[in-house]
């Protein structure tokens, strides 16, 4: 197809800003579905996704729109909205050529909005300012636009205003995408290039991969080769998303589709690679986008260890369809055999949590999630490690790095000062602040990750009053003074209870774990001490008693079938618990060390 | 019960009488009984009278207890009626339990329970303080208690026992030192000592929930109990149940046998039957109950049918109960199972805190598990 005519765009947006049922009203006005078979929101294909009202994976969709007597065929490549997947926004916005940036009139901008705007100008695509809900009692659509202006530049004059759910404005949307946007180079005579976005398992087809061709063309029965893992495959099925996979001859520059090519399993496809023709290879790859990272970390066990094959297998189903998260075997002196597991953010790691659970039937116990540090050895050499008992002794350790972020965090001006406290006792440093109205500020900030991963965000939703959002980027490793927190229970170390955190907070922090722990693991026949070490040095201890009484004082006849009930009960209860030495140790107490709360 | 299995034709047995009736209800009590006043009692000893009937007279019981609610609630002719029908297809049990009531045992009963070969007699004295007996809602007075146990003594009675109970809200350890000291000076055989167990569905409990008292604390509690063992051994007592103390040689052999868990017959409403393979509870109702009986039917209304995992596990929970604790060898030659191996866990990791004993054979809980039992036993009820 002529290039002049295609154009390939991403929908960025807050949650709920109404990206998917933008999405919705454009596959029906160009025809590609009728109403009637609109599901709602059609490109959220997960249940989680729906539950949860986000978008994980990023899909992609083939449209065709009359506009000016030309057809044009608009591709839209959908992106997530949550924090934890940046990069899939990164990836889709790397097969595009614009973007639009929808707002929620009611709502203004948020946090997202605004690190999603920088995502789109640090790829060099063209924004197009959307503002949805026009049709809302409570829409401000002129305060909405004076803040994309103020904020992101984008000129409210040039602000689509919109309703996704009444259809009005989108049919001219549509007909702006094709006027405004550009269309892909032309690079048709070129040999063929085409990015990896995504990609996902189909039962049938093996692996599907999504592309975007960028010069050159792809053809069923072309001999490929990919670049980054210099395999080669003979493709086997092309095709469109139309919504449903429509095999078509060939992708031709500028295009977006998928290839079936025979690949059996997901990780043997780096998504950001180029594929490329086998026996006519270009010289260099495409450009590619930063590949994700993976920034926190938590060990999963089985509650119950005999339980251990049967999570490695729901580990593998999972690991199919999400090649963004990783797990490797794990044995804890203290909890036994499990996995070390690595995730984007906290909200991945929930979800992969609740589908393990939820699918698998599972009853897992979880550490307390940590982030990845860096350590300069004592000899030079740079070590990454992904949990606190990694950490080699403090003798060969010459320093110590932590992840750190840039933080956006969009609030209420009567917030300002909650929230300047509670980062402040994060260790974040404003960087500036910027007032998008008179009643709506911009704060920035720069923190360490470990500090905001676990409930910094709940904390800011409860001190705005659910008013404040927040997005974050990660700028690089900082050396600071860290040190470790051991906790010993009964004298033991429990290493999935060990904390790194900066030296100023320690002493507090350690005061205050044993505080929660103590609260947190049960009474049992004999006095549990419980405490906390720096350095090999015990700063802190806290007893969690013995009970004195678990006795029934009468047991006859009559009374046995009863009291054999409840005395198996009794043993039941100490199951979902792990033992640690002879020491019970319930789930919560693991997530217990990273409650700062008072 | 038309039919008994095995067990009880050729072991010894005990045979135990429940006559669920009171004069009044104690607002601790959680066992089933009725006002007496409500039902028709000669029916009632009848219907008992003929369950008892249901068992052929060559039954070997060796042990009877007659409890309750309370036995002494009954009219004396039909109390009478009753200690007749099991004397005489009994006559060779060696130990005959009555459970009386302080408030109720006068001289006309004592006559009546001596002549029908009753030579055990169990008084629920649970306080000598004025306060703590309202407060069970007793209706009999700490004077009641020692007059009735003197009586007793001097008409003939040589086994005569007491209950006690510890941990009443309000009560203090000083409290309690006088309680067990007062049933000292009353010469009594046996004792014994129960920490208040405040039940579910009691007036008790609804005072504790309302605020209306406080329950003693765990450590107050578990002091008042160290002091009953202490107290109670340097009077001569021996302890030989978590709650029993006993003059040696006055032991209960009835309840041992519970303990031991040998079979028992249960007659009467809401009275448990055990014959080695099932447990059987009757109907808790006096009036279905002594319908059931006179149409010919069993009174029974529950039933579990053991298996091994089962029979193993109430033997070693129960036996542990005792201060002789599991008879390693006796344990392998009733249950069939090696206790040592299929609780080699709980054995070594209860062994290493201390809470058990493994000496000569037999395992028993230390005296420091004594007051936390169940967190020891529980691990014990199943494999």
């Amino acid at each position: 197809m002529d290039t002049r005519y295609i154009r390939n765009f991403s929908i960025v947006a807050h949650i709920d800003h109404g990206k998917s049922t933008l999405a919705d009203r454009m596959l029906e006005l160009t025809g590609t579905i009728t109403s009637r078979d609109a599901k709602e929101q059609l490109l959220d294909d997960m249940d989680i996704e729906r539950e949860r009202g986000i978008t994980i994976k990023a899909s992609a969709v083939t449209m065709h729109y009359r506009y000016n007597g030309q057809t044009y065929m608009l591709n839209l490549i959908d992106t997530p909205g949550h924090v934890d997947f940046h990069y899939e926004v990164s990836r889709a916005l790397a097969a595009c050529e614009g973007a639009l940036l929808v707002v929620d009139a009611s709502q203004g901008v948020e946090a997202q909005t605004v690190a999603n705007a920088y995502l789109a100008v640090e790829t060099g695509v063209e924004i197009m300012g959307v503002i949805n809900k026009i049709d809302l009692p409570a829409a401000q659509p002129e305060v909405v636009a004076e803040e994309m202006e103020h904020v992101l530049g984008i000129r409210r004059k040039e602000c689509f205003r919109i309703s996704a759910k009444t259809g009005a404005g989108v049919k001219d949307l549509l007909d702006a995408i094709c006027e405004l946007l550009p269309g892909p180079e032309d690079r048709s005579a070129e040999t063929t290039k085409a990015l990896v976005f995504d990609s996902h398992a189909d039962q049938y087809r093996g692996v599907v991969c999504y592309v975007r061709v960028f010069s050159g063309k792809l053809r069923v029965r072309q001999k490929i080769r990919l670049m980054h893992s210099g395999r080669s495959y003979l493709v086997t099925e092309l095709g469109q998303f139309r919504p449903a996979m429509v095999p078509v001859e060939e992708l031709g520059t500028g295009e977006v589709g998928y290839i079936v090519a025979n690949i059996r399993n997901l990780a043997d496809v780096t998504i950001g690679d180029t594929v490329t023709d086998d026996a006519n290879p270009a010289d260099a790859p495409l450009k590619s986008y930063q590949p994700p990272m993976q920034m926190v970390f938590s060990d999963f066990y089985p509650g119950d260890n005999t339980e251990y094959s049967k999570l490695r297998a729901a580990f593998e189903k999972l690991a199919l369809n999400d090649a963004s998260f990783s797990f490797s075997p794990q044995n804890s002196p203290a909890l036994g055999f499990g996995f070390r597991c690595g995730f984007l953010g906290l909200l991945h790691m929930e979800i992969i949590q609740e589908r393990l659970e939820r699918e698998n039937d599972l009853d897992i116990v979880q550490t307390a999630p940590t982030v990845t540090y860096e350590v300069v050895m004592s000899d030079g050499r740079v070590k990454r490690i992904e949990s606190p008992s990694e950490l080699p002794d403090r003798t060969l350790i010459r320093e110590l790095r932590e992840p750190f972020v840039r933080l956006e965090i969009i609030t209420s001006t009567e917030s300002i000062g909650g929230i300047m406290k509670l980062a402040e006792a994060r260790r974040c440093k404003l960087i500036k602040t910027d007032y998008l109205n008179p009643t709506r500020v911009m704060m920035e900030y720069k923190g360490p990750l470990a500090e905001i991963v676990y409930d910094f965000y709940d904390q800011i939703k409860g001190i705005s009053r659910g008013y404040a959002t927040m997005d974050y980027e990660l700028t690089g490793f900082e050396a600071t003074h860290l040190v470790k927190i051991d906790i010993l229970v009964n004298g033991q170390p429990v290493d999935a209870l060990s904390i790194i955190v900066h030296r100023d907070h320690a002493e507090q922090r350690g005061r205050k774990l044993v505080t929660k722990l103590k609260k947190s693991i049960p009474r049992h026949q004999f006095e549990i001490p419980l405490q906390v070490a720096i350095g090999g040095k015990i700063i802190a201890r806290e007893t969690v008693k013995a009970f004195r009484k678990d006795v029934t004082a009468k047991l006859y006849g009559g009374d046995v079938t009863r009291k054999m009930k409840v005395l198996k009960k009794q043993k039941e209860g100490k199951k979902r618990m792990k033992s640690i030495g002879s020491v019970q140790i319930p789930q919560k107490a693991f997530m217990s060390v990273l409650d700062t709360s008072d | 019960m038309g039919t008994y299995s095995e067990p009880l034709r050729t072991q010894s047995l005990g045979l135990y009488v429940h006559v669920p009736l009171c004069d009044g209800k104690c607002r601790y009590c959680g066992f089933y009984s009725e006002p007496a006043a409500n039902h028709d009692l000669d029916r009632l000893v009848s219907a008992l009278i003929s369950e008892l009937d249901r068992y052929p007279a060559d039954t070997p019981v060796q042990t009877v207890y007659l409890g309750g609610g309370s036995p002494t609630s009954l009219p004396v002719g039909s109390l009478a009626r009753l200690l007749e029908a099991v004397a005489s297809r009994w006559p060779g049990a060696r130990e005959f339990t009555v459970e009386c009531n302080p408030g109720q045992t006068d001289a006309r009963i004592l006559t009546v329970l001596r002549r029908f070969g009753v030579n055990r007699l169990s008084f629920g004295v649970q306080s000598f303080h004025a306060q703590e007996l309202l407060l069970l809602g007793r209706r009999h007075t700490a004077d009641d208690a020692v007059s009735a146990i003197r009586l007793a003594q001097e008409s003939g009675f040589e086994n005569i026992g007491l209950d006690l109970i510890f941990a009443i809200p309000g009560s203090t350890p000083d409290a309690w030192h006088q309680n067990l000291h007062r049933a000292v000076a009353l010469n009594v055989q046996h004792i014994s000592a129960y920490s208040l167990t405040v039940e579910p569905g009691t007036p008790l409990l609804q005072a504790v929930q309302a605020g209306e008292l406080d329950a003693i604390d765990e450590d107050t509690d578990r002091a008042m109990y160290e002091m009953a063992i202490d107290c109670l051994a340097s009077a001569g007592f021996v302890q030989y149940e978590i709650s029993n103390f006993a003059r040696e040689g006055f032991a209960c052999l009835h309840n041992q046998g519970y303990w031991d868990n040998r079979s028992y017959i249960g007659i009467g409403p809401s009275a448990s039957s055990y014959d080695g393979g099932s447990r059987t509870t009757n109907i808790a109702d006096i009036r279905q109950y002594v319908r059931r009986i006179e149409a010919g039917q069993s009174p029974a209304d529950e039933s579990e049918r053991l298996n091994d995992e089962d029979r193993v596990c109430q033997t070693a929970v129960l036996n542990l109960r005792t201060r002789k604790g599991v008879d390693l060898a006796a344990f392998q030659a009733t249950t069939g199972a090696d206790f040592a191996e299929v609780f080699a866990s709980p054995l070594e990791r209860h062994r290493r805190l201390g809470l058990l004993e493994i000496e000569g054979g037999r395992v028993r809980l230390a005296r420091e598990a004594l007051g936390i039992a169940d967190s020891v036993l529980c691990d014990f009820s199943s494999f």
